[in-house]
């Protein structure tokens, strides 16, 4: 398989990571910041910028996580730490499964379905999670459009439902609704630990980094606005309104004689997390490939074993998802900065280290 | 390898005994110096008339040296070869050219008189244009051949034949343009076209499993035309085409799915109207997939999809249907299947009569019966119109709309969702010898776009295709 583009790198930066994030995020949002919903926000967004920034300048080395890491750490060592990568991805993974699940039992059915209907996904997670991860570069090139048509969709129909006017003042919920937000909403940020779980499987280019960050930037304004309409249309009960981005232009008035056209878009933004969902099980995968040999026959028993494994965590946590949500999001919420910007800043030391014992 | 002796009765007896089919005849005279010659030939594939005026009554009076030189010098066949292996001259018996032997020959002499038996050039049924060249291919690889060749007049167009078929023996010709097509193509395809052991290759649907690189995929990997001016616009592009004899279908290769989208009217026609149609079909194509299966989503699992009024509308219909949607769906699509089926068996003069019965009789009483619903079979009607606004792709959309359905039907919305993603995937990462099948979308490439789903003016077209990785990049001089 041929290596994944810097194009492709910036289409997944721009369009499909930040589609992850406008499932559940809006709402515990609105509810962690006391519906200040700009700043937590903005904050998160330069925070994990940063940290893609960082992800992205490890990867100039055109080196896989765990060779650099061998390189400096000896192979023991980053084989453990490789791992330990891999079982965060697989907790990261938990949250978006989540959403995803609890969104096709709210949304794409009259009647609550029966669990069992979310698992074929994880049939299409297993089989993807068996190719290398370089494939997923020329789906992020079709995947573009399909976003940026779902999104330009739901906006279009909902904006002028928003009152903008209801947005103002921001930052009157104060340090701790603002703080509160930030912290509780790092969960949806693991975007960078991606980027180094994808470094060596794409040629690194002058400034990629500095693009890098900057396209990225670009997903999170689009966000952003989301979030502003989300409130505009909602304002104060913004914090009840679940999976909004398939709610929120339903009061378009072309609805009544057209149909729920919007559904199509949000569709097209489902397709899209179908895969973003799928991603930090298909890097664990990869991760840990890379360490202990790229053979085949690990590749499919790792991505069944792992597939199966969050299916049964899905299954077993049908009816504990509010105690999942609040310990993902606000009792281990720490874990993720530790992975998503400690490492990366971590990891351009040992780059740097590296450098110096080769002189 | 066995190779002739010189000795006239001991050489026929040695061919006979290789070729001991009743129809392998032999035709013996003596020329005017009482020189012995013989003719072996196969009845059925010879042109006999012209054998006895070509090579038999210039030979009644030959008087000079008995080597093959000086008895061809005589022949006033255009198509003459020299061959002495028992074996080669065997095959060319079989495949219609007559072998002339005589007493001291040190060679024997093969003469092109075979016959032909060929259709009318006519307009192929499957590839109908309002405007633009109206000839398709035929059975006959020559004819096909000299079909490409009048519209190439070009020194560097290669037409290499090879034989294909263990039995049959098939002749397939690779034809490609020296110096435009990448040779690491021309050379996958030739060592793809000989590796091939089969018996007998009946037709050039035979060749495109072996020239698939996902043998057991549903997707399309190997382009397919009938007609000469879409073959050789093609090969201009740094394409490969093959030829086969005994089908009218040709092959190319490298092939991109944006290629049947592209019909060859959209090169005759100005660049918007071009545009629209290609649009025009992807849309056709679309709802012909997914109209039946978020019908069947929408009835089973999320009525919030139907317009209010149309919800009445389907909800009056439904309401007396003993069937569920799904099956009912099903049943009208399988009743489509048939009738399909059946009338493109059937002959022409009771096609009429079955689509009298077919839609007239079947639709409109099993709809007043209470058997299946009116949008039931608005929708597969529409669904099948839809496929044939794509023909070359029916195959594959066919079976993907069945599955659409199966998917709707069991787990709705979401089941059709994760279907497509799971076909995206399988489409992005698909290639035909190295191109990928979803260029220039994926990967992206902005110049081949030009020519894909929006057609740019033929002036914007300098450059051919970079997906093809041609060696002459340029293909049109700036005006």
């Amino acid at each position: 398989m041929h290596k994944i583009s810097t194009r492709q790198i910036y289409f997944f930066l721009a369009a499909i990571a930040p589609v992850g994030k406008i499932m559940l995020m809006p709402t515990q949002l609105a509810f962690f910041s006391k519906n200040d919903l700009l700043f937590p926000a903005v904050m998160n967004y330069f925070l994990q910028a940063g940290a893609v920034f960082l992800a992205l300048l490890f990867a100039s080395k055109n080196r896989t996580f765990y060779d650099a890491l061998a390189d400096t750490v000896g192979k023991a060592a980053a084989k453990i730490i490789v791992c330990l990568l891999a079982l965060f991805f697989l907790y990261a993974s938990i949250l978006p499964l989540l959403e995803q699940k609890l969104y096709v039992q709210k949304t794409l059915y009259d009647t609550l379905p029966s669990p069992v209907t979310f698992f074929p996904f994880f049939l299409l997670s297993a089989y993807l999670c068996a190719k290398p991860i370089a494939s997923l570069g020329r789906l992020w090139d079709i995947l573009l459009p399909v976003s940026v048509v779902g999104y330009a969709g739901i906006m279009a129909l909902s904006v002028s439902n928003a009152d903008f006017g209801a947005l103002m003042p921001v930052g009157i919920s104060g340090a701790e609704g603002i703080f509160g937000g930030f912290a509780y909403s790092l969960s949806w940020f693991f975007d960078s630990a991606l980027i180094l779980a994808l470094a060596g499987k794409f040629e690194y280019r002058k400034g990629m980094a500095w693009k890098g960050m900057l396209f990225y930037l670009a997903g999170g304004a689009a966000i952003v606005f989301f979030l502003a309409v989300f409130y505009g249309v909602y304002s104060d009960i913004a914090l009840q309104q679940t999976f909004a981005f398939s709610e929120i232009s339903k009061y378009f008035s072309g609805i009544t004689v057209l149909g729920r056209i919007d559904y199509f878009f949000s569709f097209a933004l489902v397709f899209v997390i179908l895969f973003y969902g799928s991603l930090p099980l298909h890097a664990g995968v990869e991760c840990v490939c890379n360490a202990f040999g790229d053979k085949r026959y690990l590749r499919i028993v790792l991505s069944v074993v792992v597939n199966v494994g969050l299916l049964v965590c899905v299954y077993l946590l049908n009816f504990k998802l509010y105690v999942t949500l609040q310990t993902v999001t606000k009792m281990l919420f720490w874990i993720f900065p530790v992975f998503c910007v400690l490492l990366p800043a971590l990891c351009l030391l040992l780059k740097r280290r590296k450098h110096e014992t080769a002189a | 390898m066995k190779t002739i002796s010189g000795k006239l009765e001991q050489d026929i007896a040695e061919l006979k005994k290789m070729l001991p089919a009743e129809d392998i005849l032999t035709f013996s005279f003596v020329s005017g110096e009482k020189l012995p010659f013989t003719v072996i030939f196969a009845d059925p594939v010879t042109d006999k008339e012209l054998l006895g005026e070509q090579v038999i009554r210039p030979l009644l009076h030959y008087a000079g040296k008995p080597s093959a030189k000086e008895v061809g010098k005589n022949i006033t066949a255009p198509e003459l070869r020299s061959e002495k292996t028992f074996d080669k001259l065997s095959a060319e018996i079989l495949a219609g050219n007559p072998v002339l032997l005589w007493e001291g020959a040190d060679e024997g002499l093969i003469v092109g008189t075979k016959k032909v038996f060929v259709r009318a050039i006519a307009e192929p049924p499957t590839d109908v244009t309002i405007k633009g060249p109206r000839e398709g291919f035929i059975e006959d690889i020559k004819i096909n051949s000299s079909l490409v060749r009048r519209r190439l007049k070009n020194p560097n167009l290669r037409i290499e034949m090879m034989q294909v078929g263990k039995q049959s023996e098939t002749y397939v010709a690779v034809c490609f343009l020296e110096g435009i097509t990448p040779q690491e193509t021309v050379d996958a395809v030739k060592e793809k076209l000989q590796a091939i052991q089969i018996d007998v290759v009946a037709d050039s649907s035979y060749l495109v499993h072996f020239l698939k690189d996902r043998k057991y995929s549903l997707m399309k990997q190997v382009g397919s035309t009938e007609k000469p001016d879409i073959f050789c616009a093609k090969i201009a592009e740094g394409r490969v085409g093959i030829l086969v004899d005994g089908s009218p279908i040709a092959l190319t290769v490298p092939y991109l799915l944006v290629e049947d989208f592209q019909a060859c009217e959209d090169y005759y026609v100005p660049a918007a109207r071009a545009t629209f149609t290609r649009l025009l079909r992807i849309f056709a194509l679309l709802v012909a997939i997914y109209l039946p299966a978020f019908y069947i989503a929408a009835q089973l699992f999320k009525l919030q999809l139907f317009p209010i009024k149309l919800l009445q509308t389907i909800s009056g219909s439904i309401r007396e249907i003993p069937l569920s949607p799904s099956l009912e769906m099903l049943l009208v699509l399988l009743v489509l299947e048939v009738l399909n089926e059946a009338s493109i068996r059937m002959p022409k003069y009771v096609g009429m009569a079955l689509s009298v019965v077919g839609a007239l009789v079947l639709g409109e009483t099993a709809v007043s019966a209470g058997f299946v619903s009116t949008p039931a079979i608005i929708i597969i009607a529409f669904s099948g119109i839809g496929l044939y606004a794509v023909p070359n792709l029916i195959e594959q959309t066919s079976v993907v709309r069945l599955a659409m359905l199966l998917a709707a039907g069991s787990v709705g919305t979401y089941g059709i969702l994760l279907l497509t993603a799971f076909l995206l995937f399988k489409l992005v990462t698909a290639e035909s010898f190295g191109a990928p099948l979803l260029s220039p979308f994926s990967p992206v490439i902005p110049h081949d776009m030009r020519d894909s789903l929006v057609k740019y003016n033929m002036g914007s077209l300098k450059t051919r295709p970079k997906t093809l990785k041609s060696k002459n990049k340029r293909r049109m001089k700036d005006a």
